[in-house]
């Protein structure tokens, strides 16, 4: 009998040679469009759900949201498997679920910076339909300033707020009753002179002094990159008029880098200023840790995202130990660049619904009652964590009395809303997380240093240009939308609002 | 077809699962990812490839990645880990083979830090780096080492070599391990004689014990080279590539490119050009590491 087998080393090679080929046409092939989504299903029959999967993001609405998750399973009878993750790790899973076509979660968190690119990619539904339909939504009793700066896109509502964020002043007290300075005003009718120039005073004023047995320092910025430090210098620059593009949200688009600009180098000297008198490791400060700063004792004034006006009664992030400075700080309105409105940066989170999802009806339910004033309402009161959710995107939690006394500077924090244009200030184009990339590493550069602040916005808008043209931006191409608070508030009409 | 004929399928459909995987894992995406160099796919702007830009993405590589900066940054810690991890662990290695007593004990310890998770050594290290309370920081300042009010993670300066501080710290006790396997094959006879004709410290080790542990030297020097080209977890915790671009690293900066700013077609671009230069480094190592090689 023959030992030798039948196939030789050659024609063993020759199929795989083939195999492989095969693979790599496979691979070379463009991948099959995605199915094109219809209608947001709001007219569909409701499935028979038990349980609907809800992706939230690590932020302090999360933690009072998970006490009263019980209340949704009463009302309904669906239980809410509820995850939580950081904003990294959830961009990630939800890119990735979406463009598997995989169904991850029913309801999920979207930054207003993802809304163009989630849209857009149909990869969630418009919510127009469904609110047209629910009249007890309440659609009027949204901050219209909110809902055009975090939850439309294109002439659609494509979320809805769940916590809304705009930026203000925090200030110790007795540092300023020691020094003898006018503390920030508390409304916008008593702001006229409050001005980055008298804030950029008092800081300096303040910095270096001893308060009792501790030394002050003026401020604290964030300087982290890329997304902390832009956080911040954003609200800076817009006040002082800087824009990134030459014409957006209004149309028509123009994504022309105008980074560049006089009002925007002095706002960014104004920062490095402001750095200058910070701790000198806040080159490496995140969101928290500019807060933590603060409530640890040694900072005069800042000014950042208005949860911080509660986070920074705690000695640190949701430890509901209260800090020494509990009772020595105050809030007040953010600043004005002379000559110009107010202008405050809108932020926050905002829940979405997947085009994926085959249990929409039961995720507009839980999306409907999280961002209701009821549910926002029990989430103010959680008294774990020594009470810490304010950021209401609803009026009437405003006026609430229960609610006030609680968090007794929603006055100020109502007045900031109406001054907010989140799109002015970062601009929600679709690749604008690219944008921030480069903007933040630049700032931090400038920050630190390492470079001039003419030398970091030349750099900034030559790289602002090439990942532009790179991505086919300049010029644009594609339809443009007339996106306004003018246009917001017509369609919010013609929704019921 | 008679059972001989069946049966001299049997090697072939035994090897068939691990040539599957081969095909699907490694040869399949390697064809996807240069396929994609060449194609604008943004998922930011569209959920599939839109247009064959030829090589304008190896060219956005450079003008809108930090690109050169990662390559420096990481060329630099690849060849200072290497060269530090492997003469520390070869350091260490000695001692071991010393067979001092209480040694075992060491040996045992010794195994500790390569269990460890590196992000969590990257916590830890951020941690002992705080510039106020930070263990790391208030040594060098107790040793008279001025360290700047950012820290030793805030200043361009020093934002480098502490992650590799960090990595080296992880993973010499592997090297050390390895090493002493290696001294540990070679024969006392060796030694001995080298020895008796007259060799001894320095002449003994560069002579005779580090020739003769160069197998195991070759193989740790490319293992860890690669592991160490590859370095993203640490700077994640430590720096995120800051301040500035000073500790960013190319597997940094292709995470940011492709999985932050979801740019597949940069991203696979910036692949493309990163398996060139591991190629081409590793080659020329294994022509001059394993020139004299049997294979």
């Amino acid at each position: 009998m023959s030992t030798q087998t039948g196939l030789s080393r050659r024609q063993f090679l020759q199929a795989t040679a083939g195999g492989a080929a095969l693979l790599g046409l496979a691979g070379c092939v463009a991948p099959v469009a995605l199915p094109v989504q219809n209608s947001s299903g709001a007219g569909a029959a409701a499935k028979a759900v038990d349980e609907i999967r809800v992706l939230v993001v690590g932020d302090p609405f999360q933690f009072a949201l998970e006490k009263i998750i019980g209340s949704f399973t009463e009302q309904t009878g669906v239980k809410v498997n509820l995850e939580s993750l950081s904003y990294d790790a959830l961009n990630a899973r939800l890119a990735a679920s979406f463009v598997s076509g995989s169904s991850d979660a029913d309801v999920v968190t979207v930054d207003q910076m993802w809304n163009s690119q989630y849209y857009d990619n149909q990869w969630i539904v418009a919510l127009d339909d469904f609110i047209k339909r629910d009249a007890d939504i309440n659609l009027g009793d949204f901050i219209p300033e909110v809902l055009y700066s975090l939850n439309t896109w294109r002439g659609h509502v494509v979320t809805l707020p769940i916590a809304a964020y705009a930026q203000g002043t925090m200030y110790r007290t007795d540092v300023f009753d020691t020094l003898g300075l006018t503390p920030p005003p508390k409304n916008a009718a008593s702001a006229g002179d409050w001005t980055w120039d008298t804030y950029m005073d008092q800081v300096k004023q303040i910095n270096g002094q001893k308060v009792g047995d501790t030394s002050i320092y003026g401020t604290v910025v964030c300087g982290s990159q890329p997304v902390p430090i832009v956080h911040m210098y954003s609200q800076l620059g817009a006040s002082y008029g800087a824009r990134w593009f030459k014409q957006f949200p209004a149309a028509p688009w123009d994504f022309t880098p105008t980074i560049n600009s006089p009002e925007n180098l002095a706002a960014l000297k104004a920062y490095k200023s402001l750095y200058e008198m910070s701790p000198a490791e806040a080159i490496n400060y995140v969101w928290f840790d500019a807060g933590t700063r603060f409530s640890q004792g040694d900072i005069g004034m800042f000014y950042w995202w208005t949860p911080y006006f509660y986070l920074v009664k705690n000695s640190g992030y949701m430890t509901g130990e209260k800090a020494k400075t509990i009772d020595l700080y105050d809030v007040g309105m953010l600043p004005k660049a002379a000559g110009r409105d107010p202008l405050v940066s809108l932020g926050g989170w905002s829940l979405g619904m997947p085009s994926s999802t085959d249990k929409k009806q039961a995720a507009w339910d839980f999306i409907k009652w999280a961002t209701g004033a009821a549910a926002q309402k029990q989430m103010a009161l959680v008294p774990d964590y020594n009470y810490q959710f304010s950021d209401f995107a609803r009026q009437s939690l405003y006026q609430d009395a229960e609610i006030k006394a609680i968090y007794p500077y929603l006055d100020v924090q109502l007045e900031l809303m109406h001054q907010g244009d989140g799109k002015l200030v970062r601009p929600p184009m679709p690749i604008y997380t690219s944008m921030e990339g480069i903007y933040g590493l630049n700032l931090n550069q400038v920050i630190s240093g390492a470079v001039t602040p003419e030398v970091g916005l030349q750099t900034t808008d030559t790289l602002f240009t090439n990942v532009l043209k790179g991505n086919f931006m300049v010029p644009y191409q594609m339809e443009s939308y007339d996106d306004t608070l003018a246009n917001t508030e017509k369609l919010l009409a013609s929704l019921g609002a | 077809m008679n059972r001989s004929g069946v049966a001299r399928w049997y090697p072939y459909l035994f090897i068939l699962p691990s040539f599957v995987l081969l095909l699907a894992l490694i040869i399949y995406p390697t064809f996807f990812v240069i396929s994609n160099s060449f194609y604008f796919w943004n998922l930011q702007t569209s959920a599939v490839p839109l247009q064959y830009v030829g090589l304008g993405n190896f060219e956005l590589v450079f003008t809108v990645t930090p690109f050169v900066d990662s390559l420096r940054n990481t060329l630099v810690i690849a060849f200072a880990g290497t060269f530090v991890e492997f003469w520390l662990g070869m350091g260490i290695a000695l001692l071991l083979s010393t067979g001092v007593r209480g040694i075992g004990i060491f040996r045992a310890l010794l195994i500790m830090p390569i269990t460890i998770a590196p992000v969590v050594t990257g916590f830890l290290f951020r941690y002992m780096y705080y510039r106020e309370g930070g263990l790391i920081t208030w040594l060098l300042l107790q040793i008279g080492v001025p360290v700047s009010e950012r820290g030793l993670l805030g200043e361009e300066s020093t934002a480098l070599a502490s992650v590799l501080f960090a990595d080296v710290w992880q993973w010499t006790p592997f090297a050390a391990l390895l090493l002493y396997a290696g001294l540990l094959s070679i024969s006392d006879e060796v030694r001995e004689a080298a020895r008796v004709d007259g060799a001894a410290g320095w002449a003994l080790f560069w002579r005779i014990t580090l020739p003769l542990v160069r197998p195991t030297a070759a193989i740790f020097i490319m293992l860890r080279f690669m592991q160490l080209f590859n370095m993203f977890d640490l700077v994640l915790v430590l720096t995120r590539g800051g301040p500035g671009t000073s500790s960013r690293t190319l597997a940094y900066n292709l995470y940011l490119e492709g999985l932050v700013n979801y740019n597949i077609g940069i991203a696979a671009a910036m692949t493309v050009l990163i398996v060139i230069i591991v190629t081409l480094l590793i080659n020329v190592y294994i022509r001059f590491a394993f020139s004299d090689w049997d294979w």
